[in-house]
């Protein structure tokens, strides 16, 4: 356990050195604030871009609260996920790529709390900053539309949260065998799309899949209660984070590591 | 008593094999120098016996390790060190210190006291990414010994600095012997005839020579007499070395090289024809062969 706390304070203390502490929140800010502000704004904008032509009439729906944060958490889908995998991409493949993990995996360092530390320091950054972003633009839904409750915020934002760490997870499991930052990077984000594509067409096959945690956040936020499908995919999500969890220290632990 | 025993040492890159069966002990207190040309396995032994690599087959045998897991008894320094360039030298070595099981208290002292000892205790509170490439060596240093490892594996420590850097890392070798034992690599002769008791010969991924320093000279170190005339150095030589049984004879440039069985007899014979044909001699010397000859001489067979 100490050893653990050692390679994750690290992790910690690398973050503030590089000041991932303070861009990667600003940037899961901006990101979800950005949509319900656009939304209500809408009209104004138009205006000022030069108006519609005279007797043009647009009828422009006054979106609900619940579309405005469900559109916060569409660009987590896209950016979000982007900004996660480009985050953790290099935790392992980086080090081992620029040498130092020659250096560090010389020492007796057990190779479980080596990829469990880095798994937890990236966990804890990147929850940070999706709670202070979706808590945000939660709070701005408010003032702007009217406020969601505060159980559905909160369960949507935990539901979603798992999503967001199945990409972690999976980003982690590569590198635990690639070496190049940049595969990891792509094998990441190519899987994390397919996943999303083919489990939204063929929902009805998949209705388990992790990446339609999304779709029932959606529900969630809408308040049309919790979808049956739900507990499941949950408990699906669960075990295959910390089987891919296990997984890469599994494979981890047979790579050569220079 | 030996500190690790290796045995039939095997490894294979795709098609081409670079270790072709390896066997050798490192006596506990020694200092000793893997010693090879470029490409002859040197580097991917090392990465062998510090776990980063494993071999293809043949066993690695360290004393005291625990469930095979050897890596608490020994240092390592890669050949080309990377650090965290983010952290002072002091966090790199607390944190590596701590890594190998010391407690916060023990790898503070000990980080001051071995940034002291390899000589950047003034930069301990700069970023490593600011630090010389000597200074980046020694810290490689310090932190393979951090944990007091009973074997300290150095990849070419010396091959990449300048003169003095060279000159101090050697010295810190020196003060090293007297607490652990060393293995490091290099290509450089003189390096490890300065500081190793022993020396392990690679080429072309076997062991073609070992022993003590000593036991190599006798055993490959011939005597010779090397001349230089003012002039016509190899006419004088040839005619001298007609005069005593020569084993061979050498010119290079201005200056010739008699290897002979008996060199006082030869002294004798040639001093008193060169005198008595009054040959413009410039050179007398009586030498035996480097280690640099043996070096390529055991590269040629």
């Amino acid at each position: 356990m100490k050893q653990w706390l050692t390679l994750y304070k690290k992790e910690l203390l690398e973050m503030v050195r590089n000041y991932k502490w303070i861009w990667v929140p600003l940037t899961f800010i901006l990101i979800a604030v950005k949509e319900p502000m656009t939304l209500y704004y809408m009209p104004q904008i138009i205006d000022s871009l030069g108006g519609l032509p005279e007797g043009a009439v647009i009828e422009l729906p006054v979106p609900s609260a619940g579309e405005a944060l469900a559109a916060s958490l569409s660009q987590y889908n896209t950016l979000g996920v982007l900004i996660i995998v480009l985050i953790t991409m290099g935790v392992i493949a980086g080090e081992r790529k620029s040498g130092v993990a020659g250096i560090i995996l010389v020492k007796p360092v057990s190779y479980a709390r080596f990829v469990t530390a880095k798994w937890a320091g990236v966990m804890l950054l990147i929850w940070f900053s999706y709670f202070c972003g979706y808590f945000l633009s939660w709070y701005y839904v408010g003032i702007l539309f009217e406020f969601i409750s505060f159980t559905d915020f909160i369960q949507s934002f935990f539901v979603y949260g798992i999503w967001l760490t199945f990409v972690l997870t999976i980003t982690i499991f590569f590198n635990s065998f690639l070496q190049s930052p940049g595969a990891v990077g792509f094998i990441t984000m190519g899987i994390t799309i397919l996943l999303s594509l083919v489990s939204s067409s063929l929902s009805h096959l998949l209705d388990w899949s992790p990446a339609l945690l999304s779709v029932y956040t959606n529900t969630l936020i809408m308040g049309n209660g919790f979808p049956e499908e739900l507990m499941p995919t949950i408990l699906i999500s669960l075990f295959m984070i910390i089987l891919s969890l296990f997984a890469s220290i599994a494979i981890f632990r047979k790579r050569e590591l220079a | 008593m030996p500190v690790v025993s290796i045995n039939g040492l095997k490894k294979r890159f795709q098609d081409q094999e670079v270790i072709k069966g390896l066997d050798f002990q490192l006596t506990e207190g020694k200092c000793v120098a893997l010693l090879g040309a470029n490409g002859a396995g040197k580097t991917t032994t090392l990465k062998m016996l510090s776990g980063l690599m494993k071999p293809d087959s043949g066993t690695i045998v360290f004393e005291g390790a625990e469930k095979g897991d050897f890596r608490s008894l020994i240092g390592y320094l890669p050949q080309y060190p990377v650090f965290y360039d983010w952290m002072t030298g002091r966090e790199f070595l607390e944190y590596t210190g701590k890594l190998a099981g010391l407690s916060n208290k023990e790898a503070k002292g000990r980080a001051q006291e071995l940034l002291e000892l390899v000589g950047i205790a003034d930069a301990k509170n700069r970023r490593i990414g600011k630090y010389s490439g000597g200074m980046k060596q020694r810290l490689g240093i310090a932190q393979a010994i951090i944990h007091r490892p009973k074997l300290v594996m150095l990849d070419e420590p010396v091959s990449a600095l300048d003169p003095f850097g060279r000159r101090e890392v050697l010295e810190l070798m020196e003060k090293l012997k007297k607490e652990t034992t060393i293995l490091f690599s290099t290509h450089i002769l003189n390096d490890a005839e300065e500081v190793c008791d022993e020396i392990l010969f690679l080429h072309n991924g076997k062991l073609v020579e070992a022993g003590t320093m000593s036991q190599l000279k006798d055993k490959h170190q011939q005597a010779k007499i090397d001349l230089v005339f003012k002039e016509n150095t190899s006419r004088y030589s040839e005619e001298l070395s007609v005069l005593y049984p020569v084993t061979s004879i050498k010119i290079n440039g201005e200056k010739a090289s008699l290897f002979v069985e008996d060199v006082e007899g030869a002294k004798k014979l040639f001093l008193t024809e060169i005198t008595s044909r009054n040959l413009p001699l410039i050179k007398f010397e009586i030498s035996r062969t480097s280690l640099e000859d043996v070096f390529m001489k055991v590269v040629q067979k």
